[in-house]
């Protein structure tokens, strides 16, 4: 019935309004967090690719594929230019900013998406971590 | 148990992994092991704090566990990767807490433990990628 986050959501708060449930539905709003986190995903993932880091890549491949999902049906653009990531100083300093970002999301958004939000500050520290 | 409780159990029995199986190791991944060791000391320091921090009692390390028998350098090299795997799985868990504190340090934990096999994996020679840190295999 409701194949989509977003469809969920809205199939809840729907039920709810009609009385269907006791509690009101809470709607859960990190699409915020999971827009810049896929955008990072993709920046990061051509800086890394440009550099040689194929497998670095991939991993925020992975990511971007998982973001794009949970935010269908709505379709992410890149968002503004960013200052190119030249070298590898540069990749690891932007992957320890990038974890950072989503270390932040994990810590302010509901269960649901906290452990999605602590793997890729993970994956992205371990990054910087090797990178360095 | 909370996750808090499973991770520093976790930390104990990496602590007593690395000091039983770092011996069997040499060079480069005998220094990493030690110095992953050493880390773990530092992560289990900082789990105390938090049960102190938090007006909590921790459990106390076991005297000994049950570990895979170590034959060599390379079972020694598995074991300890496999602990660090464990431990992320452990640390993941906790991360879906609904209390703030207890999913920071579990994040925080998780954190190191990606970064900890991150190292281990490119000192084995494989790649260090791994987009879901502690994500249990299907």
């Amino acid at each position: 019935m409701f194949t989509t986050r977003r469809g969920l959501l809205v199939g809840a708060a729907v039920l709810a309004a009609a009385g269907c449930t006791e509690t009101p539905a809470k709607i859960i709003d990190s699409d915020d967090d999971l827009t810049t986190a896929l955008r990072r995903a993709r920046a990061l993932s051509r800086a890394a690719e440009a550099l040689g880091y194929d497998d670095v890549a991939a991993d925020h491949l992975a990511h971007a594929a998982t973001l794009e999902r949970l935010l269908l049906p709505r379709s992410v653009g890149d968002g503004d230019a960013e200052e190119p990531i030249a070298d590898a100083v540069a990749l690891a300093e932007a992957e320890t900013a990038a974890s950072g970002e989503a270390r932040e999301a994990c810590l302010t958004t509901t269960g649901d998406y906290a452990v999605l939000f602590g793997e890729i500050a993970a994956s992205r520290a371990a990054h910087a971590a090797v990178i360095a | 148990m909370t996750p808090v409780d499973t991770g520093l159990a976790g930390e104990y029995a990496a602590i007593y992994a690395y000091g039983t199986a770092a011996v069997h190791l040499s060079g480069a991944l005998r220094d990493l092991a030690e110095a992953l060791e050493a880390e773990h000391r530092d992560r289990r320091d900082a789990l105390l704090g938090f049960y102190d921090g938090h007006g909590l009692e921790a459990a106390p390390a076991q005297p000994s566990y049950d570990i895979a028998p170590i034959e060599d350098a390379e079972t020694a090299q598995a074991l300890l990767l496999d602990v660090e795997e464990r431990l992320a799985t452990a640390w993941r868990a906790g991360v879906a807490s609904e209390d703030h504190a207890e999913r920071e340090i579990c994040l925080n934990m998780l954190v190191e433990c990606a970064k900890a096999l991150a190292r281990w994996r490119i000192a084995l020679g494989s790649s260090a990628a791994e987009p879901w840190p502690g994500r249990p295999a299907d």
